[in-house]
């Protein structure tokens, strides 16, 4: 029998704060700033500035210390060949003589002289920090001294030791007090100023960071938001013209983009249920009709010939749905090299004889060699829709002029002697679905420049709607489409 | 002929076999893309008709697979998938014609007998005759009865098509995709309208008239 063990759960006790979930949560939230690649970039730059002054200390260091350890080695090694030449020419008393009147003068200056035997003659110490081993040599030494305050001081000094013309051992020395103190005196003040430099890196680097982070989060928050659900949101513009608002305008221009796309698919929804259920309706009710009446084979017939045209008519505004849907979902176009005029040429030779049989006399004037990069089926089947509403809204006897020309860009454009459309009423006959209710009669026609204005976007091209070439019927109606050129072939 | 049927779904695969049985074809039926490609590989099939989304294994695999393995029976893909790229990629796994679902019977039936047909046909020709009309493809001249014809370019290759499948129904669809390679459904009469003028430049003058209409299909050239 296993063991009943006590519920953990059950165990209740007071929790220390540092045990609750949300603690941890909440002190992440704030050491956010260690997470940020600014913080980071701040280090990097506290990091340089550390290197920077222990490169200038060090230049620093060697100005003083060794620059004035260098000049104290030379005047020693100056004045020591000085006495050198005394003895040389006047002899030891000449030396001795002079020797004395140096170390009495006041300075850093220090001496002692000893003769052959190694006795000490004059000078201020009392005995060789060393004695010289062969040639004159350098000896760097301290000496101890009596200071005011009675206590023992330690001095370094800096000399050089040696036999003066295999005679007297000579002593020349400087204290090097006075430049301890000045290389004390710059060491402090570039320690001071590395400190002070690196605090103020820090203080510096923390503001950069807390700003860049604190927009960098105001960007996320916008995203968030968004992500929710509120679609209105948009990322603040600070008007720093940086990398910042460069990215909060590209985030808003999506974020336009998908507001758009979203309404659009709202209305389309509306607008397929609205296609869609009126034909299927008007189908149930007659298949409907024909079975509760009373069986008679030629009406039955008709009923199921008229279901499939209603049917297939279904089918084919349904087509129209799904190709828009997938026309403006974008992705997946290869774009290629597509010769509009070739496109152009052939569809008004396809469409000439039917517009023809309507009474509408179909003209163009096609200009060689527009190539347009695009995906040629869709730009083929914009266009088609084009004529085909053109000899369609055009009464007999009429005119559809095509035109396809080469400024900056490649202009498209379909014009015909139709009813026109009203200026008020061109931006809406652009949206999907919209039928001008003068064009309700007509079953299809509602897609057909939805479709145009989907393909226009997708290859970036403008969609323009005015008065066409006006007859009898009205002002006409010219559509144009304004295509980038392909660039030359390299 | 002889036509597999790679079709999942009962209801449509039976009135499938029961429209092509009709038809005077003796039809085979399977279920799934496994059982299908290995009724395929069996041969003995002059044409079949795959649907493209089927269990166990995608049509566009089959297809692949089949012409790997060297079967060259002509296949008809018929697919819910429609637009360009799908139809492009069915293309070029293999399969000779793309139909998009749902079809209509006699689209169906027309396809399949062109296919079948189109096998020995589609081989470069220099010449093509049906009944007293003459093609010749390398002069690009036509005669009916000795008689010199003139047709626009487009015109030209409307009859060369009709001319390749004379004797068989050809439809609408069918022309707007083989003559002028459109994958579109215009929404006005325009094939009609094509036909009535080549009607009328090689019908015209002779007693006896070649391009008849098949009522709710398309179009027959009989000699």
């Amino acid at each position: 029998m296993p063991l009943a063990l006590p519920k953990l759960a059950s165990i209740k006790w007071a929790r220390p704060a540092f045990l609750r979930p949300d603690f941890w949560r909440r002190l992440a939230q704030r050491t956010i700033m260690l997470r940020t690649v600014t913080f980071r970039l701040a280090l990097v730059q506290i990091g340089l500035f550390a290197v920077f002054s222990l490169a200038l200390l060090g230049f620093v260091y060697y100005a003083t210390v060794v620059q004035t350890q260098a000049e104290a080695d030379a005047s020693v090694d100056q004045e020591f060949t000085e006495l050198e030449k005394v003895y040389d020419k006047d002899g030891m008393n000449a030396l001795n003589q002079e020797v004395f009147e140096r170390a009495s003068s006041a300075g850093p200056q220090l001496y002692i002289l000893a003769n052959k035997e190694g006795e000490i003659v004059a000078g201020d110490f009392g005995a060789f920090p060393q004695l010289p081993t062969g040639a004159s040599q350098r000896v760097p030494f301290e000496y101890k001294t009596l200071g005011p305050d009675g206590k023992t001081e330690v001095n370094r000094a800096r000399g050089r030791i040696g036999r003066v013309g295999n005679g007297p051992i000579l002593l020349v020395a400087r204290d090097m007090a006075n430049s301890s103190v000045l290389v004390g005196r710059v060491t402090r003040a570039v320690y001071f100023g590395a400190g002070l430099g690196f605090i103020l890196s820090l203080i510096s680097g923390y503001f950069a960071s807390r700003q860049a982070a604190r927009r960098a989060e105001a960007l996320s928050r916008t995203a968030q938001d968004v992500m929710r659900g509120d679609l209105t949101r948009r990322a603040p513009v600070v008007g720093a013209n940086d990398e910042f608002d460069t990215l909060a305008q590209d985030l808003n221009a999506m974020l336009d983009r998908i507001e758009r796309l979203m309404r659009s698919a709202r209305t389309a929804g509306d607008a397929i249920a609205h296609d869609l259920r009126t034909p299927l309706t008007r189908l149930r009710s007659r298949l409907e009709a024909a079975i509760e009446s009373t069986p008679n084979e030629e009406a039955d017939r008709e009923a199921l010939r008229r279901a499939l045209e209603e049917t297939d008519s279904l089918l084919a505004t349904f087509t129209a749905v799904l190709r828009l849907a997938r026309v403006q979902s974008a992705a997946g176009w290869q774009f290629q090299r597509v010769d509009l005029s070739a496109i152009a040429r052939d569809l008004v030779e396809f469409y000439e004889p039917v517009a023809e049989d309507g009474g509408v006399s179909l003209a163009s004037d096609i200009e060689d060699g527009l190539f347009a990069p695009g995906e040629a089926s869709l730009l083929t089947q914009a266009l088609s829709n084009l004529i085909e509403n053109a000899i369609k809204y055009t009464p007999a006897p009429g005119r559809v002029h095509v035109s396809a020309k080469r400024g900056e860009r490649i202009v498209l454009s379909v014009a015909d002697t139709g009813p026109g459309v009203p200026p008020e009423e061109r931006e809406r006959v652009i949206d999907r679905f919209v039928r001008l209710e003068t064009a309700r009669s007509t079953p299809g026609a509602g897609l057909g420049l939805s479709l145009v204005a989907a393909v226009a976007e997708v290859h970036r091209a403008d969609l323009k709607l005015e008065d066409g070439l006006g007859g009898a019927a009205g002002p006409g109606l010219r559509v144009t489409l304004t295509l980038p050129v392909l660039a030359a072939k390299g | 002929m002889r036509v597999l049927l790679v079709e999942d779904e009962s209801e449509l695969a039976n009135n499938l076999r029961r429209a092509l049985s009709e038809d005077g074809h003796a039809v085979d039926i399977a279920g799934d893309g496994e059982s299908g490609e290995s009724l395929a590989r069996g041969g003995g099939y002059d044409v079949i008709v795959l649907d493209r989304m089927l269990p166990k294994r995608n049509g566009v695999h089959v297809v692949e697979n089949l012409r790997e393995a060297g079967v060259s029976t002509p296949v008809l893909f018929l697919s819910a998938l429609g637009e360009e790229d799908h139809r492009i990629e069915g293309l070029n796994a293999g399969s000779n014609d793309y139909l998009v679902k749902p079809v209509s019977t006699r689209e169906l039936l027309a396809r399949v007998r062109a296919l079948w047909n189109g096998r020995d046909r589609e081989a470069p020709a220099t010449r093509l005759s049906v009944g007293d009309m003459e093609m010749d493809l390398l002069a690009r001249t036509i005669t009916r009865g000795g008689k010199k014809i003139d047709l626009q370019p487009r015109e030209f290759r409307l009859l060369e098509y009709l001319m390749r499948h004379a004797g068989e129904v050809v439809t609408r669809t069918m022309l707007l995709e083989k003559v002028w390679d459109y994958h579109f459904d215009p929404q006005t009469n325009v094939i009609d309208v094509h036909i009535s003028r080549l009607r009328a430049k090689i019908d015209k003058e002779f007693s006896k008239p070649m391009l008849h209409t098949v009522r709710g299909s398309g179009y027959r050239l009989d000699a």
